[in-house]
């Protein structure tokens, strides 16, 4: 073995601990953000803009009987559900460990649930952008956002600041001049989507959780559709696995 | 569930007239016995009870008792929790597995009803994986409630459609159609039941008793939805995996020889939640709610969308 070679393994093996090391890093920080959300209730960095008003807890037992899941959920603002009623939105998203389950929202499937903020990647964006403000047509901007899939932006010829405030980089910019945050994101998606946002108000569109009886709390636009790229992907469909039958007569 | 169906049922008046009259169960069973006792010579030849552990003693006898129940009459309340705690203990001695057998009755002013979304179902089968380990469906026979079918953009044709398919979906030009138990107002498979073991609940759920079940499937002949399932072999749950939240007329263990079917989860919907299949749809395809309720969601669909009923007569 060459001194070369050695060097060569010496160095690989230093990157794969560095590698190691950063996501362990990353780990721990995400953790931290969700042990924050946990304690915290609605995980904001500002107070002034906590807008989860609600705890509900929801039975869970599909996977895991008698656990029980809790979702943050805020008043729909302006909005009736059938009958009139007044209804609520989640403010959470599922495991964020399972990017299915985020992107699907199976949440009552098992995962915990945490309020929606904390898992965020780049949550809150100040954390960049200083001075809450969007640099527009600046090269960094795409770099920093490279997780990012632009298929909705894209295929509608939209810039960050079509929907992002881009002098307050946290909130959602409406075009009545309004602001919305995060949690009620509902508000901008139905500005073009009004007819799926009449649909998911009355029930026929998107999904309600936990039970047919008691308080409606719906999830929100983003809990199953990625606003950058909304169309759920495609999948090979679930078979049921299948005890083997014993060859020869049947018992 | 004859022997058990609540007094305040409006079904409750039929039962006594299950086989036509009342019966006396005493005598029916000198008979029985009479003729089992020259079958048990032969039989113990083959597996003598001394042979036995105990548990499989403990199973034989508890699943026993738990057949005869006494006497043909609606059963007391204490009787039914007798019979429940049994069916509880023979899960226990048989699987190992801690079980809960609920028999909750309908809510006043419920009517089940659920509508399907044809326009969203992706075809992923996700309600089928959540309905076969919700209901304890047996793993050996791979037995499902609910069927996807396939469909090409433009007709629903049944006949033609593919509940077999076994690729990436959604495919291009095709739809996707569930089917399962639709809880028909007018159920043709309670008619036919000779032996009265299938009926509808007053919240529209029908059920069979399994135990009063002969195994004799006109029932399945009579739905046209091909909606119930017969149990050739005894089904098979790993005890891992069984689902402790049962129903006595839902979930529970089931045995060889008698038919099942949907109960939109009753365990689950008489305590105000959803059925598994709509819990775990990720499209939002299945809407699920008390039709006598003006402010469900189920109304509002009925109400607003276009909606028809899928009839196979």
């Amino acid at each position: 073995m060459t001194p070369r070679r050695l060097l060569t393994i010496a160095f690989l093996v230093a990157q794969a601990w560095m590698i190691s090391a950063c996501r362990d890093r990353d780990r721990a920080a995400a953790d931290d953000r969700a042990e924050l959300g946990a304690i915290r209730g609605a995980p904001v960095t500002d107070p002034a803009r906590a807008s989860a008003d609600s705890v509900v807890t929801i039975a869970n037992a599909t996977l895991e009987p008698g656990a029980l899941g809790t979702v943050f959920s805020a008043r729909v603002d302006g909005w009736k559900g059938p009958g009139d009623q007044p209804f609520e939105v989640t403010v959470r998203t599922a495991d964020p460990a399972s990017a299915l389950h985020r992107r699907f929202g199976t949440i009552t499937m098992g995962t915990s649930l945490r309020a929606r903020a904390p898992d965020l990647g780049q949550y809150p964006c100040t954390s960049c952008h200083l001075g809450r403000r969007m640099l527009l047509a600046d090269e960094r901007v795409a770099d920093a956002h490279d997780n990012i899939e632009s298929v909705h932006p894209a295929q509608t010829g939209a810039i960050c600041s079509t929907c992002h405030a881009a002098d307050d980089v946290e909130l959602l910019a409406l075009k009545s001049g309004e602001r919305a945050t995060l949690d009620h994101a509902y508000r901008l998606c139905a500005q073009c989507h009004f007819s799926q946002a009449e649909s998911w108000a009355g029930g026929a569109h998107g999904k309600r959780l936990d039970g047919w009886q008691g308080r409606r709390v719906v999830m929100g636009c983003a809990d199953c559709h990625d606003p950058h790229a909304p169309a759920l992907e495609p999948r090979i469909p679930f078979r049921a696995p299948q005890i083997e039958r014993p060859r020869g007569p049947r018992p | 569930m004859s022997a058990e169906r609540p007094q305040d049922t409006p079904n409750g008046a039929a039962e006594s007239t299950v086989l036509g009259k009342r019966v006396d169960r005493r005598r029916a069973l000198s008979v029985l016995i009479g003729g089992m006792a020259a079958a048990a010579g032969a039989a113990s030849a083959c597996s003598p009870l001394s042979a036995m552990t105990d548990e499989e003693k403990e199973a034989k006898r508890l699943a026993w008792r738990e057949y005869i129940k006494g006497n043909y009459r609606t059963m007391t309340e204490a009787e039914r929790a007798e019979t429940i705690a049994r069916l509880e203990h023979l899960a226990k001695v048989k699987q190992g597995t801690d079980v809960t057998i609920q028999s909750t009755g309908a809510q006043p002013g419920v009517v089940f009803g659920y509508a399907f979304n044809i326009s969203k179902c992706q075809g992923f089968r996700s309600c089928v994986e959540a309905c076969i380990n919700e209901n304890n469906l047996d793993r050996r026979a791979a037995t499902q409630y609910i069927r996807i079918f396939e469909m090409e953009d433009g007709v629903i044709d049944l006949d033609h459609a593919d509940a077999t398919f076994q690729h990436e979906v959604p495919a291009e030009g095709h739809f996707y159609l569930g089917t399962q138990c639709f809880q028909c107002a007018d159920p043709p498979c309670v008619k036919v039941c000779p032996v009265g073991a299938t009926w509808q609940e007053p919240d529209g759920i029908t059920v069979v008793d399994y135990d009063w079940c002969i195994g004799c499937r006109y029932c399945m002949a009579a739905c046209p939805y091909w909606a119930r399932r017969f149990n050739w072999s005894a089904p098979e749950v790993p005890a891992a995996e069984v689902n402790p939240n049962q129903h006595y007329l839902g979930n529970r263990a089931r045995k060889v020889g008698v038919v099942e079917k949907c109960t939109f989860c009753i365990h689950r919907t008489r305590q105000g939640r959803l059925p598994a299949c709509v819990e775990a749809c990720p499209t939002g395809a299945r809407v699920f709610g008390n039709l006598l309720d003006p402010k469900s969601e189920i109304r509002w669909v009925l109400a607003n969308k276009r909606v028809f009923r899928l009839r196979r007569i």
